[in-house]
């Protein structure tokens, strides 16, 4: 159990594995391969900031982008990824109890949150909740932003459950 | 533009021909493929130099790690086109997630064109060996890269997240959902060729079973199978010369989503649902049919909560009431007045044959054909496949209106 406080925004990173307090062993967990465009997502977070992709014709961010602006429908968007506050409220969630890839057999079981973040409507993600399997959620649960380091320079967005606000 | 469509009851289905379900067929998919097709026409009354039109899908749906080669994971038409015997001038494969009613779409314009006259449709599915969707990658790029670090990864999550957002938003429970699991299995159980065949599967036994995916269970999966189908379809005009009562395809829509860009396999309930609604509003509009009026409505049920996401896509029940509609036995098809909605046993009730089982029935009982489990009334049908977001419908008819 991580307590909220001391992950994400206050930088103290958080080991792969401590999600369960179960030592992460076996398959390492699976990274991601930065490409030209999603590049400087992967450098932001490593340094445990979260980014959204910005349009510069329209404005509007897309997490991930493509090639074509899905709110303008621009083929030049020029998607710029900006910091966003990592604060959102929970649409969804599922407790995951079998994983199909082995880096998380050491997770199992673990809490996926789909949360919608404050910048934008239908702004969506989808990360782990590293409170535990057990965290009362439910439909607009807030949550804020947290990072795993799963390896040397490779940090991953999850979430937290976010103090109070609950009628914010 | 939309409106009822100008191919409506204008194309037939008139023969088919099924293999069994199982989860290891020892024989070769493609020889499979190549011999069901060959029942499938000699049961239209036809040869195989009289089909001159075949389509497919040939999607292989595992997000697992397997390399996939042409006549033994998948068959593609271009495949069969070479080994069938058939005199093909048209040869298509479409290429969606609605696999079968694509399919359908695609003979039905060919043969109004006059592209061809005797198209034969199938789909043929793999079970492989090891691990269905398990992969071993441990490092992601492309559109992966931005959900398997962070642990969303395979389609049991994709379903379990709008699921639960079903769940949560309208007040129903996984207890709410053992009737549709009773009522696809009761039937399967009833199908000589069904994987499940004589194994029912009681409302205690669903409930008893752990979630692996929260609230997903392994009964909410359909079991992965070896297996083929077939069907021969033709023009109206000369389906009347068939061996077979003709049944009319009256109409169909494909969903054409904007989810503005999701993440990889994420589907929350309004992208389900609004593009749903928008699909059935096209299909009742291309066939002329209102909902009230179909009396045989199979839905898809890949996994089990498209079943309440077809009800309501479909307007069979409001938006927010299939978990209720489903209860006190009005989904039984050995009621009188139960909507028969898995009355073919579905892919729960059969196995991972995707929109097969649903288009089956429809054929099946619209044509007189289904024997011990024939209904009275059996006139107007609907076969659906995939998310109602995805996926597609068509719409049957025993009567060419
Ligand atoms: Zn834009």
């Amino acid at each position: 159990m991580i307590p909220a406080g001391t992950a994400g925004a206050a930088g103290v990173p958080v080991p792969a594995g401590a999600g369960t307090g179960t030592p992460a062993a076996g398959s390492p967990r699976p990274v991601p391969v930065p490409d030209e465009q999603s590049a400087p997502f992967w450098a932001a977070t490593a340094r445990h900031m979260l980014t959204a992709a910005r349009c510069a014709r329209c404005r509007s961010l897309t997490i991930p982008p493509d090639q074509v602006c899905p709110h303008c429908d621009a083929t030049d968007p020029e998607f710029v990824f900006e910091p966003v506050s990592g604060r959102g409220r929970i649409r969804s969630w599922t407790v995951v109890r079998q994983s199909f890839l082995p880096g998380f057999n050491a997770e199992l079981p673990y809490l996926l949150v789909d949360v919608e973040l404050d910048e934008q409507q239908e702004l969506r993600m989808i990360g782990r909740l590293l409170d535990g399997p057990d965290s009362p959620v439910r439909l607009g649960t807030p949550v804020r932003v947290a990072f795993e380091d799963v390896a040397d320079g490779v940090s991953i967005p999850a979430f937290v459950l976010a103090d109070g606000q609950e009628d914010a | 533009m939309s409106g009822r469509l100008t191919s409506s009851n204008k194309v037939a289905v008139v023969g088919y021909a099924h293999s069994v379900v199982q989860r290891h067929n020892p024989r070769p998919l493609g020889a499979l493929t190549v011999d069901i097709v060959r029942a499938a026409i000699a049961d239209a009354g036809l040869v195989p130099a009289q089909v001159d039109g075949i389509v497919a899908a040939t999607l292989f749906p595992s997000a697992g790690s397997h390399t996939i080669e042409d006549g033994v994971h998948t068959v593609t038409t271009t495949w069969l086109a070479e080994r069938l015997g058939a005199s093909p001038r048209y040869v298509a494969g479409f290429q969606g997630v609605g696999q079968v009613s694509g399919s359908v779409a695609l003979a039905v314009n060919a043969i109004v064109s006059g592209a061809a006259d005797h198209v034969v449709l199938y789909r043929s599915l793999h079970n492989p060996r090891g691990s269905y969707h398990a992969s071993a990658t441990d490092a992601f790029g492309g559109p992966a890269q931005w959900t398997a670090p962070t642990g969303y990864f395979g389609p049991l999550a994709m379903i379990a997240l709008p699921y639960n957002e079903y769940l949560q938003r309208y007040g129903a429970t996984r207890e709410a959902m053992a009737a549709v699991l009773v009522e696809a299995r009761k039937n399967g159980a009833r199908i000589p060729w069904s994987y499940w065949y004589g194994k029912p599967l009681t409302a205690e036994q669903y409930l008893a079973a752990p979630t692996l995916t929260d609230p997903i269970c392994r009964y909410d999966c359909d079991i992965p199978v070896d297996g083929v189908a077939a069907f021969v379809l033709t023009s109206a005009d000369r389906a009347v010369d068939g061996p077979n009562r003709p049944v009319y395809v009256s109409g169909y829509a494909h969903a054409v989503p904007k989810t503005n860009n999701r993440l990889p396999l994420h589907w929350p309930l309004d992208d389900i649902m609004t593009a749903g609604l928008d699909t059935a509003r096209r299909l009742w509009e291309s066939s002329g049919v209102k909902p009230g009026e179909v009396d045989l409505p199979q839905l898809y049920d890949g996994f089990s909560p498209f079943v309440w996401f077809w009800l309501e896509s479909l307007g069979l029940c409001p938006v927010g009431e299939a978990h209720r509609f489903v209860q006190d036995g009005r989904i039984d098809s050995d009621r009188p007045d139960g909507l028969p909605v898995l009355s073919g046993g579905g892919a729960l009730g059969n196995g991972r044959m995707h929109g097969i089982p649903q288009m089956l029935e429809c054929y099946l009982q619209l044509a007189g054909r289904a024997g011990d489990r024939q209904r009275a009334t059996a006139t107007l049908a609907v076969a659906c496949q995939s998310s109602p977001h995805y996926g597609g419908a068509v719409v049957y008819s025993v009567d060419p209106f």
